[in-house]
């Protein structure tokens, strides 16, 4: 409260400097237009200069006098006094308050919910926009559409999931449906798609109180699609078409939209962050109940009892923005169960996560099938986390569900390494970094790291969440003054932004904020002016950054195929997540640098887009470029990496495969 | 009542009247140095202070009106995290000299979304900002009316269709970078208006003189305009609004349309309020479908996109 007081404090000052300056601006205008002068002593006599034409009455300057001046003072007062009784209204109000209990009831609630949300947007606009600014120097560009439109395309898709989190908690619900607790969901011959084209057909399904089951299939086949037809979001807000029936606790689906089956179908989207409605976890976790009416006072119990079956119950009172990944998604849960549902839809809890945080999530969600009976509904690509747990596995194939058997595993991703045996070091090291590194004000991120990187030669960093694999890659592309970079041995540092991206290049873990024109062509384009740019002396080998993009996918490269137009033309956000990430890579191999840097690059990918990746890597790596990228991902590592190194808590350590 | 036919975004009948009627008294507020004249000799001394309490309450009337229309997840949604970004546009852009660049996010989110929630994004990107930084006076409410209708005015303006999906965005693109020019000056003009006779005082050759001649305080609110205002502040603004819609604005609007607004009672069979997108990580994903929003016909996935190429 006390930094609330400041605040409003704050704003009183700012109305006294308002309400001075507005005098000021007064005496100054009646110095310019007609003087001062009056009753007093002269102080200046300066001449007065009359405006011809149409402004013949209008004179200019004239003799200043003190009475004058006073005169002016004394008819300024009243406005500004007004503007200091508006200021201190802003102390004796809170009119923060005001707002937040404007959102539970009365006329002004959409619009003061609004101001509540955009509040709690800033700390994520912020971070939005240095992520943005780093982004845009790893490019090389400078324009103002490089900054303005990722943050507003991130800013829609936060509206998006936002809008879809609001709606499955309740909000502007209008009455209170009371469902059959002994039938979760029923699918009976149900059919989902758009314009009559069906995604998923022939859903015959029961699913159980009190258990677990398991979406699987791969990226596209339609888990988000299933999951999002029983919570309603598919039918009522994507603009999906359904037939037959779905019912989930006995209601039918498509009469009632998400708002109305709130208390008792929750959801866990699977952009967890971007759905975050407040700005602390214990407001994020009561939302549920806010968005009700309940006032924060009575919706505490259930918060702390949502939080100890998470055991987040330290968290409470933090700051969502300061959450690492796990912690985020079991503070997601926890606002999902605290309504108590019947049913909870869990969308990729485990794609972010390391280890650690993925069997806390898995044995947090058996706890609340099991002990807490809940029907949970889980979809994800990675399965063998919840060997231990499931009850039941779904696994979507060709626009249907069927239950999921041992004996076929469809394409494993662990086939033999991919790697051509040609790519062999040869001679000496393209880069060298001795002793790198990086701090944070409130942590040491890479401790003194050392290696050296060969051309053609992939090598895979591999370590936990936090390990700071991600800070020796930046530390590495945009290097400060603590230890040195040098390729070719050229000292990085030195090296203005531009020319630095022939040296090194790098592809951050969200590769989407480097994108920011309207046309697959058009950033291509762009990239390969900036590389004109800076090769004028070498011009004519470059390859453009369309063909290269090209052939990283595997397409023709004669870009006269249809396939490739279709491409070319298509927007960079109507790409898959694989397609796009080759994309970037081809826009950050436009400048030939001699080193790639690539974090995180099968983050959410499923098998076949690790493989188009994977790919895209080798072919990077056979055009002489030193590829060095950071990964949790051991199976990816091990397929393409010539060698791989581990890192943990800001230590490069040993290294775990040698080159082949 | 009859039923009437439901439009996209609409609300209910009276609620167009309602807001076109709270705009044009709002505008007599602003204007009220001209328009006093017009009122009896007996209560002239009081228009100021009616003009001032008026603006406050007609804005409330209009988000009282529009609350309704909007209480729905998505559309509140979308108001805040514009409303987040217009705010901290205005914030940051406080004190370099007439750069308000929320004016490019205020004519494309207009545009996008319609006059209705351009016009409450105007005032709650001022309410937002006011919180926020303190700046609240009785100049508020103005600047609120003001900025609405800059959004507004975008939605407003007609939509375009030729027969190539290209030269149509790049007709819309120009059109709006016209808007963005006049609104810039107009806004200067109107936020003077209502603001002079208290800036400047009386006395001076360019104030404003209750029962004079109109003739003679529009010239005297000329000159003060184009002195103070017009010719600085206004022109940088323009300036600004001009190029900055003209680098953003196809990307912007592509990426503003991704996502939908729908009015409150708009049911859900009736047709989409957003278009699929995300499914996949990281940061959205392939539109796997053709979309099913009335207007997508528009721009379906097969066609070329507004491009930027110039």
């Amino acid at each position: 409260m006390g930094r609330a007081r400041r605040a409003r404090l704050a704003h009183l000052r700012t109305a006294v400097i308002v309400a001075v300056g507005f005098v000021v601006l007064r005496v100054v205008y009646r110095l310019i237009f007609g003087g001062s002068s009056g009753g007093g002593i002269l102080l200046v006599d300066l001449p007065r200069i009359q405006l011809p034409g149409p402004f013949a009455g209008v004179s200019l300057l004239g003799p200043i006098t003190t009475g004058g001046l006073i005169a002016t003072t004394l008819g300024a007062l009243p406005f500004a006094a007004g503007i200091l009784a508006v200021g201190l209204l802003g102390v004796v109000v809170d009119l923060q308050s005001l707002v937040a209990r404007a959102t539970r009831r009365g006329p002004l609630r959409a619009i003061s919910r609004a101001l509540m949300i955009a509040w709690s947007t800033f700390p994520a606009l912020r971070i939005s926009v240095l992520r943005v600014l780093v982004a845009r120097e790893l490019r090389g560009e400078r324009s103002v559409a490089s900054l303005l439109v990722p943050v507003l395309e991130q800013t829609v898709e936060r509206a998006i999931a936002l809008g879809a989190s609001l709606e499955v908690r309740g909000f502007a619900a209008s009455r209170l449906l009371v469902p059959d607790s002994s039938d979760p969901v029923t699918m009976t011959d149900a059919a989902l798609g758009f314009e009559r084209r069906w995604v998923l057909e022939g859903l015959d399904l029961r699913l159980a109180p009190a258990s677990l089951t398991l979406v699987t299939g791969r990226t596209g086949s339609g888990k988000s699609t299933l999951l999002q037809a029983i919570s309603g979001l598919f039918q009522h807000q994507s603009g999906g078409e359904q037939a037959g029936v779905i019912a989930v606790g006995g209601i039918d689906r498509i009469a009632e939209p998400p708002r109305e089956t709130a208390s008792f179908v929750s959801v866990v989207p699977q952009s967890i962050r971007l759905s975050f409605v407040a700005a602390t976890v214990a407001d994020e976790v009561g939302f549920a109940l806010a968005v009700r009416g309940d006032a924060p006072k009575s919706a505490r119990p259930a918060v702390a009892e949502a939080a100890r079956t998470l055991g987040i119950e330290q968290l409470l009172d933090r700051e969502i923005v300061a959450l690492s990944a796990g912690e985020a998604c079991l503070v997601a849960i926890a606002g999902a169960i605290v309504s108590r549902p019947l049913v909870l839809l869990v969308d990729e809890p485990l794609a972010d996560l390391d280890t650690d945080a993925r069997s806390r999530v898995v044995s947090a969600l058996d706890r609340l099938a099991h002990q807490s009976g809940v029907c949970v509904v889980v979809a994800e690509h990675a399965i063998h986390d919840w060997d231990d747990v499931v009850d039941r596995r779904l696994e979507i194939v060709d626009g249907g569900v069927r239950e999921w058997t041992k004996a076929e595993g469809g394409a494993r991703f662990d086939t033999p390494p991919a790697r051509p045996q040609s790519a062999t070091r040869v001679g000496e090291p393209v880069a060298r970094v001795s002793n790198l590194v990086v701090t944070y004000p409130d942590r040491l991120a890479v401790d003194g790291a050392s290696l050296s990187l060969f051309p053609g030669e992939i090598t895979a960093i591999r370590g936990a969440n936090g390990a700071g694999k991600s800070s020796l890659l930046y530390g590495i592309a945009m290097p400060k003054r603590r230890g040195t970079v040098t390729v070719r041995g050229v000292d990085v540092h030195t090296l203005r932004r531009r020319a630095r991206r022939q040296s090194v290049a790098l592809v951050p873990e969200a590769f989407d904020d480097l994108l920011f024109t309207t046309s697959v062509a058009e950033e291509c384009r762009r990239a390969d002016r900036r590389a004109r740019q800076r090769n004028r002396s070498s011009s004519g080998a470059v390859p453009g950054t369309a063909a290269t993009f090209l052939r990283l996918l595997g397409v023709d490269g004669e870009s006269g195929t249809a396939e490739a137009r279709e491409l070319l033309d298509r927007h960079p956000r109507d790409l898959s997540a694989g397609e796009r990430l080759c994309l970037v890579m081809a826009i950050q191999l436009s400048a030939r640098p001699s080193v790639l840097l690539v974090d995180e690059p099968t983050r959410g990918l499923d098998d076949r887009a690790r493989l188009l990746v994977g790919d895209a890597l080798m072919s990077a790596a056979a055009d002489g470029a030193a590829v060095l990228l950071a990964t949790h991902d051991a199976a990816f590592a091990a397929r393409i990496a010539d060698r791989a190194l581990t890192m943990s808590a800001g230590r490069l350590d040993r290294l775990v495969g040698v080159a082949r | 009542m009859t039923p009437r036919p439901a439009r996209r975004g609409a609300g209910p009948w009276w609620s167009s009247w309602l807001l076109g009627a709270a705009s044009l008294v709002a505008f007599a507020g602003f204007a009220w140095p001209l328009l006093a004249a017009a009122a009896p000799a007996d209560a002239q001394a009081s228009v100021p202070f009616v003009a001032i309490a008026l603006v406050p309450a007609l804005v409330i009337a209009v988000a009282l009106t529009l609350d309704r229309e909007m209480y729905t997840a998505q559309t509140v949604a979308l108001l805040g995290v514009l409303t987040a970004v217009g705010a901290a546009v205005r914030i940051v852009s406080t004190g370099v000299a007439g750069v308000e660049a929320v004016f490019i996010l205020l004519i494309l989110a207009g545009r996008a979304y319609g006059p209705r929630f351009g016009l409450l994004l105007g005032i709650s990107t001022i309410a937002l900002s006011s919180l926020f930084w303190g700046g609240i006076g009785p100049w508020t409410p103005f600047q609120a009316f003001a900025c609405g209708w800059v959004a507004a005015g975008a939605g407003l303006l007609p939509r375009i269709r030729l027969a190539s999906p290209r030269a149509s965005s790049r007709l819309e693109l120009a059109m709006l970078v016209a808007y963005g020019i006049v609104a810039s000056y107009a806004f200067g003009l109107i936020m003077n208006l209502w603001f002079w006779p208290f800036a400047v005082g009386s006395g001076t050759g360019i104030s404003y003189l209750p029962g004079a001649p109109l003739g003679q305080n529009l010239a005297s609110f000329g000159l003060y305009s184009f002195v103070t205002s017009t010719a600085t502040w206004d022109t940088v603004r323009a300036v600004t609004s001009a190029v900055g819609i003209l680098l953003i604005g196809p990307a912007a609007l592509a990426a503003l349309r991704r996502a939908k607004v729908g009015s409150a009672g708009f049911t859900p069979t009736a047709g989409p309020t957003v278009r699929p997108r995300s499914t996949e990580l990281p940061g959205g994903g392939r539109r796997r479908r053709p979309s099913t929003a009335p207007d997508a016909a528009a721009a379906p996935r097969t066609t070329r996109r507004p491009s930027a190429r110039a």
